[in-house]
Formats: C-alpha cells, structure tokens, sequence
C-alpha cells in the first residue's frame, strides 16, 4: 500500500516536473509570419500564463485586462498555425529577462509575407497554446531562415537539461556523503548505546528505515545527552 | 525594482549551494586523507596523534588550494549565465 503512495507520489512529481521543463524552456518554430496586432485581452483565472503585472508590457489598462501583441505565423504544411503573445517577461519567471517585446514586434512584422513569396522565420518562444484557457506561447526571439526544413539544434536545452541532470546527480553525492560521514555513524553509536542498557540494537534499525527514520535518528545525536 | 529582488533572491540560492557544496567538497576531502593513511601499510601501528596531524595538515592544504578557490565559480556562473542571457535575448 505504502509503496503504491510513495510510486505513485514520484511519478507525479516526475510528471509535473516534465510538464513544468515543457512549458519554460524554449523551443523553435519554422513559420511564415501572417499577421501582427496588438488587442485588448482580458486575464483572469489564466494569469498564471501570462507576464505578472508590473512587467509594462503595453498599456495596461486594469489588473484583469491588458494590451497585448500577438504574432499569428503559418507551419510549412500551409494549414496549422499558431498565435504567439509578445509579452515582457520580467525579472523573476520565467528567467528570459525579456524587454525588447517592441522591437520583436517590429521584427515580426518586418518578417511577415504571403503564400506566393513565403519568408520563413524560426520563433523562439516558451510556453504552450490552450485554447480553452486563452493560452499563448511568448515569443523571445526571431530569426530568417534559409528555408522550412532546416533543422534547429536546441543547444540552449541540451546545455539546461545537462546541467540539471549534473545537479541531481551531486544532490545525491551529496546526500550519500552526509549519510555515509554523519548519519550511519550517529546510528551505530545509538545502536551501541542501546545494547550498553540491554536493549536490541534492532529497535535502533527499525527506528532508522528509510529517509525520514535515518533523519530522526542524526537530529537525536543533537540532543544533549543524559 | 525587480531586478534587485531577483539579485537577492539569486545570491542568497547561491550562498547556500555555496556552503553545501563547501561542506560537501570538505568532508569528501577529509575521507580521502582519511582512507589514505589507513590503508597504507607502512603506517600501521603509528600512533593516532600522528593520523590526526596528517589530515590536518591535508586539509590546511586543501583549503588554500586551487580545488578550494573553484567553488567561486558557483557564484560567478550563474552570473554570466543571467549576463549572456539578458544580452543575448535582447540585443542580438
């Protein structure tokens, strides 16, 4: 039972830590820009997904309606589109320190063109489309490309995903140093001490099961002795 | 404003990972002498003063060591990380 929980807690965790990567780190698109404007859009329960509100992204009017700049781009395949949002970010999250939403504006529409002479773009952006809540990706970047199929490497992912896997992996070093220089220690001692009063060293080894148990265990060496 | 809480934010996350990984990098550190003298077979029976003083005196080397100045680099990395970021995504 126990375990169930304890599986199906890491998988959500794993899960939501996925999805949380996938939605901020970014991603490139090849697309023919179609279309630039700037609309009053109203934010409620999605704000969430939009720039926090001091971040002076155009005009905003009310906490609970903005100006926002939208670039609508075309895929190669000539049907799928998508819609960006051309926001600020701010200086907190997602960390794009992105304040040139003005100038990208400019630079999309400089980009756009029409299905007889397509000019085709990659836009960076972050972030997903959900329509059903309003959502948009922000775009942070545009770049000419030479044509629809060439082929980006997402150096900026490779360098962030590496790095976390190298962070995880001394956070657990680190974890096994600690156990290894202080808490197994502090157990055998208690388990000494234990059998100096009579008592099973057993207790001391039930007492210490897993993460938590072993914790207790170190923080009890704390404790003043009596 | 913004950007001196993020700055604040950011070093007092630094300085922690800072002491962690010093404590952490310390102690791997310790354990080396530590295995060092105690599976050299021509220092058995040498008294445990001398044991002390010997990782003593390796962890006073560590600590003025180059090894010991490179864990500045967690502060200064992420720093030009953020720099390259700010410059690369809104002036290039």
């Amino acid at each position: 039972m126990w375990t169930k929980i304890k599986w199906g807690l890491a998988i959500l965790a794993l899960v939501i830590a996925g999805l949380f990567l996938h939605y901020t780190l970014p991603q490139h698109d090849v697309v023919q820009v179609i279309n630039t404007y700037n609309r009053v859009t109203q934010i409620g329960g999605n704000w969430l997904f939009y720039s926090i509100e001091d971040t002076g992204t155009g005009v905003e009017t009310t906490t609970t309606s903005r100006d926002i700049r939208f670039i609508e781009a075309v895929f190669p395949d000539g049907e799928s589109v998508m819609v960006y949002r051309n926001e600020d970010t701010g200086w907190l999250w997602p960390p794009y320190f992105k304040w040139n939403s003005s100038t990208l504006q400019a630079q999309a529409t400089n980009a756009l063109s029409d299905r007889t002479n397509p000019q085709w773009v990659a836009i960076s952006h972050y972030g997903w489309r959900l329509p059903i809540f309003s959502i948009f990706p922000n775009a942070v970047s545009i770049t000419p490309v030479e044509g629809p199929d060439v082929r980006l490497i997402p150096w900026i992912n490779i360098i962030i995903l590496t790095f976390l896997a190298f962070a995880i992996f001394m956070i657990r070093k680190m974890w096994l140093q600690f156990r290894e220089r202080l808490v197994d220690p502090a157990l055998v001692d208690a388990g000494e001490a234990f059998d100096a009063v009579g008592a099973r060293a057993e207790a001391v080894q039930k007492e210490a099961r897993g993460f938590f148990g072993r914790i207790g265990v170190w923080i009890n060496t704390w404790r003043a002795k009596k | 404003m913004g950007w001196l809480r993020l700055a604040f934010i950011l070093y007092v996350g630094l300085t922690i990972i800072y002491f962690v990984t010093s404590i952490y990098s310390r102690s791997v550190r310790r354990e080396k002498l530590e295995k060092e003298w105690d599976t050299d077979p021509a220092r058995e029976g040498v008294p445990v003063d001398e044991r002390q003083a010997f990782i003593e005196t390796g962890m006073q080397a560590y600590e003025e060591g180059l090894k010991r100045q490179l864990l500045w680099l967690i502060y200064i990395l992420p720093t030009i990380g953020f720099a390259a970021t700010i410059y690369f995504v809104n002036w290039t």
